[in-house]
């Protein structure tokens, strides 16, 4: 089996609330296959799962974006710890590396710069914006009718 | 204090939370680096995206869809992938670019968090699969500021073949196969995919 193929990756976002288990998750397996889930209970909102399948190119450039911002050269040791407020997780696997990172939620860059690893944790965090972005596109597009 | 820790597969330490890693294809050696590896909160894991639970998919019923090949149509139309943006393309360069296969119905043209500039893709969507594919072959290794463009449809059909190995979550795959099965079911031009 080849290493360089294996490719996975996943971001969580969630806290446990007045409102219950409120989270927003999605993941990208190798083969293509999306999925998105996003929970709220405020106002009786109900889940959201949604599933597409993307092609191949749309995997190249993801991991091309994973690949740029060399967040697999980063380490979670030093970022805020998940507290009451919640906590976010971005796990990637690229070929034999598989990071696994789990830190609190990032209100702004504020939080960034007082950590005791801004660097680190500033590639996280416009990572992560960057994939919330495509994903939200990629949702977008393909479920929801354009609001006039 | 000490939080990262590398793993070598064969030592079987802490191997049950292998996430998402299928057993059989797993490499001898796999370098694991972050907290999630330890973290408790799996009954809160089990809502989201690991849940056994359906998950909703477009089904597409167009007449379009038998020509489709592998290409899988969205809810208002077929979106265009293209990627190799040079960062500072301009929405109306691309607009540009597109507009001569068909009417653009929406084009998302995001941007570099951190820099503000393109990130290096756009969706493109245009109502019907013939402009969608006409401006596929026609941009599709052409250039824009000097950088070479690529573009594929963004999207296709989930694939049929239950032996797609690289799964272990048996139960919910089992719901979603019976759904895409009978979506299919009577049709017969789409060979079996697998990527």
């Amino acid at each position: 089996m080849v290493n360089e193929d294996e490719f996975y990756v996943r971001y969580y976002t969630g806290h446990m609330g007045r409102y219950g288990h409120e989270f927003l998750e999605f993941e990208f397996r190798a083969d293509g296959r999306c999925r998105y889930a996003n929970n709220s209970n405020y106002r009786n909102d109900s889940l959201i799962r949604k599933e597409m399948y993307v092609s191949p190119l749309m995997m190249k450039e993801l991991k091309r974006v994973i690949q740029e911002s060399e967040i697999m050269k980063e380490d979670d040791q030093r970022w805020p710890k998940k507290n009451v407020v919640g906590r976010q997780e971005l796990e990637i696997r690229l070929g034999n590396e598989h990071i696994s990172f789990e830190t609190a939620k990032i209100g702004s860059l504020v939080d960034v710069q007082e950590s005791d690893d801004p660097e680190g944790l500033r590639v996280f965090y416009y990572l992560v914006q960057d994939l919330k972005c495509l994903v939200f596109s990629l949702i977008g597009l393909h479920f929801k009718i354009k609001p006039i | 204090m000490s939080e990262s820790y590398d793993i070598d597969i064969n030592t079987g330490v802490d191997d049950e939370d292998a996430m998402m890693v299928d057993e059989d294809t797993r490499p001898a050696s796999v370098k694991r680096k972050g907290r999630g590896f330890r973290s408790e909160s799996k009954d809160e894991s089990r809502d989201g995206v690991r849940s056994g639970d359906k998950y909703d998919q477009f089904e597409s019923t167009t007449d379009e869809d038998a020509a489709a090949g592998r290409a899988q149509r969205s809810v208002e139309g077929w979106i265009v992938l293209v990627v190799g943006l040079h960062e500072e393309s301009t929405e109306d360069e691309i607009t540009d670019k597109f507009a001569d296969y068909g009417e653009i119905k929406n084009l998302h043209l995001n941007l570099d968090r951190r820099t503000g500039f393109v990130k290096g893709y756009a969706l493109v969507e245009y109502e019907t699969y013939k402009e969608a594919k006409n401006a596929i072959d026609a941009v599709n290794g052409t250039k824009l500021l000097g950088s070479t463009l690529h573009c594929d449809f963004a999207f296709i059909r989930a694939p049929i073949s239950i032996a797609s190995g690289a799964d272990r979550e048996s139960r919910d795959r089992g719901a979603n196969r019976n759904r895409v099965g009978s979506r299919r079911r009577g049709r017969s031009s789409s060979p079996s995919r697998r990527y």
